[in-house]
């Protein structure tokens, strides 16, 4: 087993009467990486998650956390973790401070805690008023400070910018970024957004209908939108022909041609070749794939994100 | 970890209201008791202790019970709220911790409740000046009834943490006092936890106990306390956290 696994599932499934809401999952997070869980609304993300956390009980598989089993360690892991699942919990009558300090006394952590992670998510100044009086803003930044409250080495944040507004969810982006370099923290967060994924993790794993589909670098699905050159000319035909003897693979022919992974100097070539052939270029195109249609390929539907 | 349970049980209780129905509560059922006594003391010859009788019949057999359930109703409701498990579970206390910290702040509650009904029932026998002394064995009785609340109380935590509503199980406890009270009459009291409150706080017989009977007392109370906290516990540790 890896040493720098800090999330490692095996098998993971959870069944729900017939149906597996979460499909044989291995997950691997490993240490300092931001890993964003992206999928679809019901793809068996906060499933997958709670069971990490052991409030929700696998139908099969293991969980290893910190390089110990959750089953025999929970108490030692969960010491470690921090999380925000679903929408932010807190006791309404309660004021924001007070929650804090029901934390602080389950996780027994030091009174400077409190202030460091009001200071951080900047609720210091409404720290007196009563959580239930906070808009939804404010209690999810609330949920965020007490899930870091004890600094974990893991964080495990649930769609961690729901009912943020458009400033707020750049500043917690940004906070969560900083977390890894700041404070050590390895961060396993949710979203059903892509572009959301695509600004903060550095690593991804993308589940639909509770299968992982892909697992890897951010960089290495950024690869699978690898470019294609589409040329149109006046003699599709002649140049199709032309080009295949020439040792070119096309990946598509008829109206457009389209040719995969190209060099700069391999295009102008094909260029070359085509005008002393006297058969006219009349378009060179990029197409460049879209993280967007990468997922939607890999998650084949048309599904609004 | 213990510690850390209780004083998050305990912090969680700041600026309710639950307070308020534990003052009010015993004050009505005394109330009733005192009228009942007034208007009938022709025939209640017997001073404090007829008077204990009249405040207990209300207070322990119906008004205690309800609010034990309010209580341990009150304190799952918190974490029925907001989806407040995922918070305390994921915490790195055990769940017989989580479990047995919410028992032990009702139990508070209610020793203080104990307390101030017992400070009433002074008030009210020297209001009526009651001849002769306040009789102290009713301290013992508060005590004992007190111990057999943890059974009533582990039972409608277990209740309680089951059922999301509030009003359902003290709805629940309250068909269970009506059955404690027939357990009672048919002398199989020592089989229910309701019918050991009666027992407990001497409400409908002031007779002193035999040996046995204490010590079954005791034993009886001390088995409901650890079958229904383990069926909870180990409820809460094997099925999955539901949200809504």
């Amino acid at each position: 087993m890896n040493t720098s696994a800090i999330v490692q599932t095996q098998n993971l499934t959870k069944k729900h009467g017939s149906i597996n809401s979460v499909n044989k999952v291995d997950l691997y997070v490993q240490e300092g990486e931001i890993y964003g869980f992206l999928g679809p609304n019901g793809a068996g993300k906060t499933t997958t998650l709670k069971m990490l956390l052991g409030l929700i009980k696998p139908s099969e598989g293991t969980i290893n956390i910190f390089g110990e089993s959750l089953n025999k360690r929970r108490s030692t892991i969960l010491q470690r973790t921090g999380s925000l699942i679903e929408s932010p919990s807190y006791y309404g009558h309660l004021t924001g401070l007070e929650n804090m300090r029901v934390m602080q006394r389950l996780r027994n952590v030091p009174d400077k805690n409190i202030h460091e992670v009001l200071r951080i998510v900047r609720l210091e100044n409404q720290k007196d008023k009563k959580a239930e009086q906070y808009s939804l803003g404010m209690k999810q930044r609330l949920g965020i400070a007490m899930a870091l409250l004890a600094f974990p080495k893991l964080l495990i944040l649930d769609e961690p910018t729901n009912g943020l507004d458009p400033a707020g969810i750049g500043e917690i982006r940004e906070l969560i970024k900083s977390l890894p370099a700041r404070y050590g923290i390895t961060v396993l967060l949710s979203s059903h957004m892509l572009s959301e994924i695509d600004q903060i993790a550095t690593s991804v794993g993308i589940i639909s209908d509770g299968n992982l589909l892909f697992q890897g670098s951010m960089e290495s699905l950024r690869k699978k939108g690898r470019s294609a050159i589409r040329l149109k000319t006046g003699d599709n035909t002649k140049a199709e022909e032309l080009l295949l003897t020439q040792g070119y693979s096309l990946t598509k022919g008829g109206s457009r041609l389209e040719f995969d992974n190209l060099a700069d100097r391999e295009v102008a070539e094909i260029n070359r070749l085509l005008v002393e052939h006297y058969i006219p270029v009349t378009r060179i195109e990029e197409q460049k794939k879209s993280l967007e249609d990468i997922f939607l390929e890999l998650t084949g539907k048309e599904r609004s994100l | 970890m213990m510690k850390q349970s209780i004083s998050a049980e305990l912090l969680k209780l700041r600026h309710s209201r639950i307070g308020l129905v534990l003052v009010v509560l015993p004050s009505i059922s005394l109330m009733i008791g005192c009228a009942n006594f007034y208007l009938n003391q022709g025939v209640l010859e017997n001073g404090w202790y007829s008077l204990w009788t009249q405040v207990c019949i209300f207070y322990g057999e119906f008004f205690l019970p309800i609010l034990i359930a309010i209580c341990c109703s009150y304190v799952c409701r918190l974490e029925h709220l907001n989806r407040n498990w995922n918070m305390i579970l994921t915490s790195p206390v055990s769940v017989a911790s989580v479990f047995f910290a919410k028992l032990l702040v009702v139990s508070i509650l209610i020793l203080f409740t104990q307390a101030f009904f017992l400070g009433l029932y002074w008030l009210a026998g020297t209001l009526f000046s009651l001849p002769g002394h306040f009789p102290v064995e009713t301290i013992g009785w508060s005590v004992r009834g007190w111990y057999a609340t943890l059974s009533i109380s582990a039972l409608q935590l277990a209740i309680s943490l089951r059922i999301r509503s509030f009003a359902t199980p003290i709805g629940i406890c309250l068909c269970a006092v009506f059955i404690g009270l027939g357990m009672y009459t048919a002398n199989l009291g020592i089989f229910f936890p309701f019918s050991l409150l009666t027992i407990g706080m001497s409400a409908l017989n002031q007779d002193q106990l035999t040996n046995i009977q204490n010590i079954l007392f005791w034993v009886a109370n001390l088995f409901f306390i650890i079958i229904f906290a383990s069926i909870s516990i180990r409820r809460l540790k094997k099925k999955d956290i539901l949200s809504s």
